[in-house]
């Protein structure tokens, strides 16, 4: 393989190879423990081969030994920056097997934390997307200080910082405290805030428009082909959202526009996760409103061991990666006999390679950041 | 009360309590409290799966593909369940994702589900971003010959969704291109946590009713 030399050697040949570069399990760009096996001609990437499956924990074979009620933490631990809408999926699928319905009030309480908590994960994403581009200290000092007005409040709710185990089937675990609506509205003033900042920060930085546009970059046809869903898949332009698509909760009920970008590449990735930020604050202000300020958040007769029906359920909802599905297949009886994750960023991964090839190493670590994977859910 | 009435009132009570003791009705029929009417019972709702309504998803598939046989069609909690048998596998997903009524373009999940001893169940959630209709579609693979065809030519998305299924299940695709493992370690190849008969722990506490693995504080090697 030879490639053109230039200046004093341009009447010389040279005969090269191409190398195999691990991106090993440690690494600090690789959001967790990843692997990734470059093949690149001097810095171009011809070839990568992901390895995944070091935060395998067995999380799909120990629910099969739990009661329904018991798999609430074992859910929220699988997407550990969007648990809200995790645990959610996951009452929404128990409930639909057992046929429970949630109160009113505890479904606007549910909406409002998923959508608190997809701000904080954004949050994250800012941060962290920040430090592969190279920004390093900026915004992710400043988009953890936003997340972590969110997460006091978080705190005040369920008592937890990360891993909350809020939800309960059929409702929620314990009422929200008095003043909830006050500090909501408090948390939403001061994020409006807080996006303005990071938005300022970033999106219309020269070097960061030049290290993100046109990289990474993937056609629509392919990102449904992969299975992409999420901003990875709006970022190509098609605007496809589970809370449009197939409403749960009160989704239905609030006014809110579904953010797509251009070119499907990582700038476009990057914006369109801004937006839907903005999307969710909207969501919240129009949820407090229509929020009932009293109300049962348990039904009032729920059976002390729960037994579920023999069937099987998909429970979906839009997470802030894509599309977080639990499928339960239940032979009757309190615990599930196939308790399946289906974690948006095994899909998004998976695609890794196609996003790729073609670009730089630099430019690798960008892409691996704008999918924004927790190993986590990838592994389970 | 008169005497008489009292006389008569206590020669009942000793003829309702020696019947009961014999175990015949306390009183005779006549003079016992007439039954309060009870609305006739309607017909109880049929219970068990039930075949999918007409017009969804699965009048389209009969349409498409006339001559598939349908091992069972139910509608089931959300989705429309179709279970196929395995050799129609390619055909039938084929046209699930390029046939224009059907255009199920989106493979949401393919993962198993342990059903021995009479093998695994493979089961492919498909959704349509066109038509906004979703189906979960399985086939049943035997435990002593479980292939299957892949269908990663059709969508990319399943090829590291069969190689987890394969991981896990040891179901093995025909024609996957590269059937390594990916979550577990690559040189455990015939090792299949999820299996049931794959124990959980070392030493399994095993709780509740309805046990699915053998019964409690067994020491397992």
């Amino acid at each position: 393989m030879t490639t053109a030399p230039t200046g004093e050697y341009a009447d010389q040949e040279f005969e090269t190879i191409d190398l195999n570069i691990n991106m090993g399990p440690q690494h600090p760009s690789t959001h967790g423990v990843f692997r990734m096996v470059l093949t690149v001609d001097g810095e171009l990437v011809k070839d990568v081969e992901p390895h995944i499956g070091y935060m395998h924990r067995g999380n799909e074979k120990l629910p099969e030994n739990c009661d329904f009620r018991q798999i609430i933490g074992y859910v929220d631990r699988t997407d550990y920056l969007a648990q809200f809408n995790c645990e959610h999926a996951y009452v929404q699928a128990v409930e639909k097997l057992m046929n429970i319905q949630a109160p009113e009030r505890a479904e606007w309480i549910r909406l409002i934390l998923a959508e608190l908590n997809r701000l904080t994960s954004h949050y994250m994403f800012m941060g962290a997307f920040g430090t592969d581009i190279g920004v390093f200290a900026t915004p992710f000092t400043y988009a953890f200080r936003e997340r972590e007005v969110i997460q006091d409040l978080f705190e005040e709710i369920s008592g937890d910082r990360l891993m909350y185990s809020y939800f309960r089937v059929g409702g929620l675990g314990w009422d929200v405290p008095e003043n909830f609506k006050e500090r909501v509205r408090q948390v939403v003033q001061h994020t409006w805030q807080g996006i303005k900042d990071i938005d300022g920060l970033l999106s219309k930085n020269e070097v960061f428009l030049a290290r993100t546009r046109g990289i990474g970059m993937i056609t629509q046809e392919q990102a449904i082909n992969w299975g992409c869903t999420g901003p990875v898949l709006r970022a190509t332009g098609l605007p496809i959202d589970i809370r449009k698509e197939e409403p749960y909760s009160f989704y239905d009920q609030v006014e809110f526009d579904v953010p797509v970008g251009e070119y499907g590449d990582v700038y476009d990735r990057y914006y369109v996760r801004l937006e839907e930020m903005r999307q969710s604050v909207r969501i919240i202000e129009q949820a407090l409103e229509k929020m009932p300020d009293k109300g049962p958040i348990l039904p009032e007769r729920l059976p002390r061991l729960l037994r579920a029906p023999a069937g099987e359920v998909y429970g979906r909802v839009e997470a802030p990666r894509g599309e977080y599905g639990i499928y339960i297949y239940s032979k009757g009886g309190p615990k599930p006999w196939r308790f399946k994750v289906r974690a948006p960023c095994f899909s998004n991964l998976s695609a890794l390679r196609e996003m790729t090839i073609g670009h730089y190493v630099a430019d690798a670590v960008i892409i691996l950041g704008s999918i924004d994977i927790v190993l986590c859910a990838v592994d389970r | 009360m008169t005497p008489e009435e009292r006389e008569a009132a206590i020669a009942r009570a000793r003829a309702a309590r020696e019947a009961r003791e014999a175990g015949q009705p306390s009183a005779p029929a006549a003079e016992r409290p007439a039954r309060p009417e009870r609305p006739a019972r309607e017909a109880a709702a049929p219970r068990g799966p039930q075949p999918p309504p007409e017009g969804s998803i699965f009048d389209t598939f009969k349409r498409v593909l006339p001559d598939v046989e349908w091992v069972e069609a139910v509608q089931g909690v959300r989705d429309v369940i179709l279970t196929i048998k395995r050799e129609d596998v390619p055909r039938v997903m084929r046209a699930a994702k390029e046939h224009p009524d059907l255009a199920l373009d989106f493979l949401r999940s393919l993962h198993g589900v342990d059903q021995q001893p009479e093998g695994f169940d493979v089961v492919y959630l498909l959704y349509s971003y066109r038509h906004h209709h979703g189906v979960e579609i399985k086939t049943r693979v035997p435990l002593d010959d479980p292939h299957v065809a892949s269908v990663t030519p059709i969508w990319r998305g399943a090829d590291w969704h069969e190689r987890e299924t394969r991981d896990m299940f040891g179901i093995i695709f025909d024609g996957h291109p590269n059937l390594k493992p990916l979550l577990l370690p690559e040189d455990l190849i015939d090792v299949h946590p999820l299996r049931k008969d794959y124990p959980l722990a070392e030493i399994e506490i095993v709780q509740g009713e309805g046990a699915s693995q053998e019964e409690g504080g067994e020491e397992i090697e």
